[in-house]
Formats: structure tokens, sequence, C-alpha cells
């Protein structure tokens, strides 16, 4: 038996888990970098540097092998940030979502949210961070290619997509929202929804609940997006939130299972 | 004073901290640490109350009947409490609208019911007051912390004072707006029981859900 990731199968390992993640993210951190060049290099170099950095450190705090999987929650981070944070925000607000939001629960898969939202949501919290979303077909291509990498290997939940685009679209269509036209989807929230809302630490992990999760998501999503008007808080923030409801979405739906069992045992 | 009774006053400050061990009056302390005035003022008026409250239900203990012990104690605190919010009130008015109504929340804080049920029922009158004074200053320790970290790094300022000119002001510091929000107050109580239970061990509690070793466990 492995010892970490408990819920996705039983042949991916930490190490192979930590490989896709990185692959899949790859292609939306190369467009970021072919877009905004010297700045978004900056926001990487930070980032990954860090990641190393607080890894070493907690593994030999701890007395643990050293782990590469903070290396993905970096890349994720420097996708989503805008270049024009300067660096020592980056600098501490990544190292608060890193630390706070995953090491200091014993590393990647044993803490309740994502780290990077916690370090994006840390950023939107303290700073004037500017409106910058990603909005270029490459970014939202890249962000597309990423999210079938995940969905493949099975690191990214189907359910959870399907439930946040049910959620976002029922709500959009709803009586209380007249413009339903706003919701053009920019890369920001297509990468937000694959690797913040559709981490798979972060999210529930019964079926239903996963749909649960997602709708949940999706409509968070739309009225943050409608009370803000801007994509990248609004996904955080949806993320954060959701993923804090996850563990009691799948208690509930595991005592729905019991309950419905028990009756059916009565019964016969 | 022999070392025994001393100990009923330093043991609170770290060993047994009411808000870092016991875990009581973590409400209060996340509200009113945005700033270090207000949280002066809180630690003040909850040592006070504290003292007195532990002082007079320790005097009474052997005359308080078992069922309804509760009742009179919280009333005891309860007169204490209205007494010290209108001290506030006559002469720091500014300070009291600030604190709005955490300071007749003291009433409902569990380190004053606490010490009152946990030690001044059962011990004489001079320890009470030890412990009373001790628990207070536990209970300020933290908050003064906490409330420096906050107000230092959400305003660049202690007791209104600058000590990190604003970038918007034409200094360097660009504040941290999350130190300004309750949540902080929660991370930074975290770190500080972090950091007090690394250095003294007896603290840790066992764990729930302990980390399992990948490096004993991937043998088939």
């Amino acid at each position: 038996m492995t010892g970490s990731a408990p819920f996705v199968p039983r042949r991916h390992d930490a190490n192979r888990l930590t490989l896709l993640a990185l692959v899949a993210i790859l292609p939306p951190v190369s467009v970021a970098l072919a877009e905004r060049g010297a700045a978004a290099l900056g926001v990487l170099g930070v980032a990954v540097i860090l990641a190393v950095i607080w890894a070493a450190v907690f593994a030999r705090v701890r007395g643990r092998p050293f782990g590469w999987d903070s290396l993905v929650t970096a890349l994720v981070f420097a996708a989503l940030v805008p270049d024009a944070v300067p660096l020592w925000q980056v600098a501490i607000g990544f190292s608060f979502g890193l630390v706070m939001g995953d090491l200091i629960f014993g590393g990647r898969g044993r803490g309740f949210l994502s780290p990077a939202a916690v370090g994006l949501a840390f950023l939107l919290f303290s700073f004037p961070v500017p409106d910058m979303a990603m909005s270029g077909m490459a970014a939202r291509v890249a962000a597309l290619g990423a999210a079938a990498i995940l969905l493949v290997s099975g690191l990214l939940s189907w359910r959870v997509v399907a439930g946040f685009a049910a959620g976002v679209i029922g709500l959009s269509f709803s009586a209380i929202i007249a413009d339903v036209g706003a919701f053009v989807p920019s890369a920001t929230l297509l990468l937000g929804l694959v690797f913040l809302v559709g981490d798979p630490v972060a999210g529930a992990s019964t079926n239903v609940g996963r749909w649960a999760y997602g709708l949940l998501a999706g409509a968070l999503f739309v009225l943050l997006r409608l009370a803000g008007g801007i994509d990248l808080p609004a996904i955080v923030f949806a993320a954060l939130l959701a993923s804090i409801f996850a563990p009691l979405i799948d208690q509930a739906v595991i005592w729905a299972n019991v309950r419905r069992r028990a009756r059916r045992q009565r019964d016969v | 004073m022999n070392r025994s009774s001393l100990r009923h006053l330093t043991a609170p400050l770290i060993d047994n901290n009411p808000i870092t061990l016991q875990m009581l009056g973590i409400c209060s302390a996340l509200a009113v640490t945005t700033s270090m005035s207000t949280a002066l003022t809180m630690s003040l008026a909850l040592t006070a109350v504290l003292t007195a409250g532990s002082a007079s239900i320790s005097l009474i203990r052997r005359h308080l009947p078992q069922s309804i012990r509760l009742v009179v104690q919280i009333t005891i605190i309860a007169s204490f409490v209205i007494v010290a919010d209108q001290i506030l009130r006559a002469f720091a008015f500014e300070m009291s609208q600030r604190l709005s109504v955490f300071v007749g929340l003291i009433v409902t804080n569990c380190i004053v019911l606490g010490r009152a049920e946990a030690f001044a029922m059962r011990n004489p009158v001079w320890p009470s007051v030890l412990d009373g004074i001790g628990n207070g200053l536990g209970y300020s320790l933290i908050l003064m912390i906490v409330a420096a970290f906050r107000e230092g790094l959400g305003t660049g300022t202690l007791f209104g004072v600058t000590v990190l000119p604003l970038a918007s002001d034409g200094g360097w510091f660009q504040p941290l707006g999350v130190m300004l929000l309750a949540p902080s107050a929660f991370f930074i109580i975290a770190m500080l029981i972090w950091v007090i239970r690394t250095m003294r061990p007896s603290q840790v509690e066992a764990d729930d859900f302990p980390i399992h070793d990948p490096t004993a466990s991937n043998l088939p």
C-alpha cells in the first residue's frame, strides 16, 4: 500500500502524480512566459526557488524525504499571479500559501486547501492586485490542454468540472442575472477551475460530492464575479470557500449512503 | 512570597497560558487586536475583572451551594464587568467606543468563569488572586504580541506611532491588508502556539491522525 494520496487509483504513486501535474501545468506556464516575458520569468523564478527551499526546510525539520510536489504549487501560482505584482509580494504570498496551506499539515495530500489558492487569497487580501486576467487565445488553449491531460489521467474529476459548468450556466441563465454574455471563460477562469477548484486535495472525494462541490464552486464564482467584476479574486475565493465545504459535503454523502443501505437492510 | 505561590503567578504566562494552551478567550483575542491600544485596554480590563472575581469567589467558596454556584459566579463576574465598563466610559470614552461590546463581553469570556470554577472555588484567597493576575497577564501577553504583529504589519504603526512609514504617505512600507482582518489573528495565534510547543514539547498533544511514514510502508 502506498503511503500517501489515498483518493486516487493505486497505480499512481506520489512521484507520478507530481510529474503528471507538472506536465499539465507546463503549457500554461510556457504561454505566460511567451506572452509576458521577463516579468513572468521573475515571478516563476521566485516561486520555484522558494518552493524548493521550503520543501527542503520542512523535509529536514520533520525528518521526512524531500518531495517535489511544491514545484506544482509554484508553477500554478506563477501562472495565475498578475505580473505587475512586485516580487517581494509574490514571495510573501507564495510562502504563506505553501507553508500555511500545505507543508504545515504534513505536505501535499494532507491539507484540505489548495496551497496556490491560499497564497493567492493572501495576496488579494493584502495588496492592491492589478486586474490583469490572461485573456489571449493561446492561454485558453494551453489551459484546455492542461485540463485534457489531467482529465485523462484521472487527476481532475470530470464531475467537478461538469458541476462547475452547470453551476455557472444555471446561475447565469436564471432570472436574477440579466447579463448572460459576461461569462466567456477567460484563461484565468479556466486555469483556476483546473488547478484550484479541481485540485484533488481540496475537492470532495465522493462522486455525488464532486458534483455538489463543483456546483457550489460554480455558483460562488458567478456571485463573486458579479459582485467584483474581476476573474482572479472570484475564482480564488470560490475555490477556497468551496474546498472548506468539501469535507462536509463528503460527510453528508456518506451519511446519506449509510442511511440508504440501512433502510435497504431493514426492508428486506 | 514563597516559590509555590509565585508559581500561580508565572505558570499561566507560558506553561499554562489561557489562550495558547487552555484555548480560552480566543474570540476577544480576534476582535480587539487590530491596534495595540485597544488590546492593552482590553487586557487591563480583563485582568482587573479576573483578579477581583477570583478573589471574591474564593472568599465565599465555602458558603456557595453547589447547585447555584455558576449563577452566583456569573453574577459576581458580571458586576465587576459593569464596573470596569462604567469606569472606561467615564474616563476613556473614546476607547470604550472603540472596544464597543467587547468589554461587556468579558462576562462571557471563558477565561474568567474557567478560572473561577477551576481554581478559585478550590483555593484560598491569596493563591486565587495570584492565579487571576497570572492568567490575566498570560492573556495580555498573547494579546499584545498578536496586536503588535497586526497593527505593525497592517498599518505600520505601534500604539498609533508610525514605525514603518507607509508607501501611501511617501515612505516605503506596503501594509499587509490581511492583518486587519480577523483570520490573521487566527494565523498569528496558531504560529505562536507552534513556536511555544516547539520550545516546550511537553505541551504537544498526541496526533489524531499521525503522519504515515512512506519509507516504512512502501514494503509489500
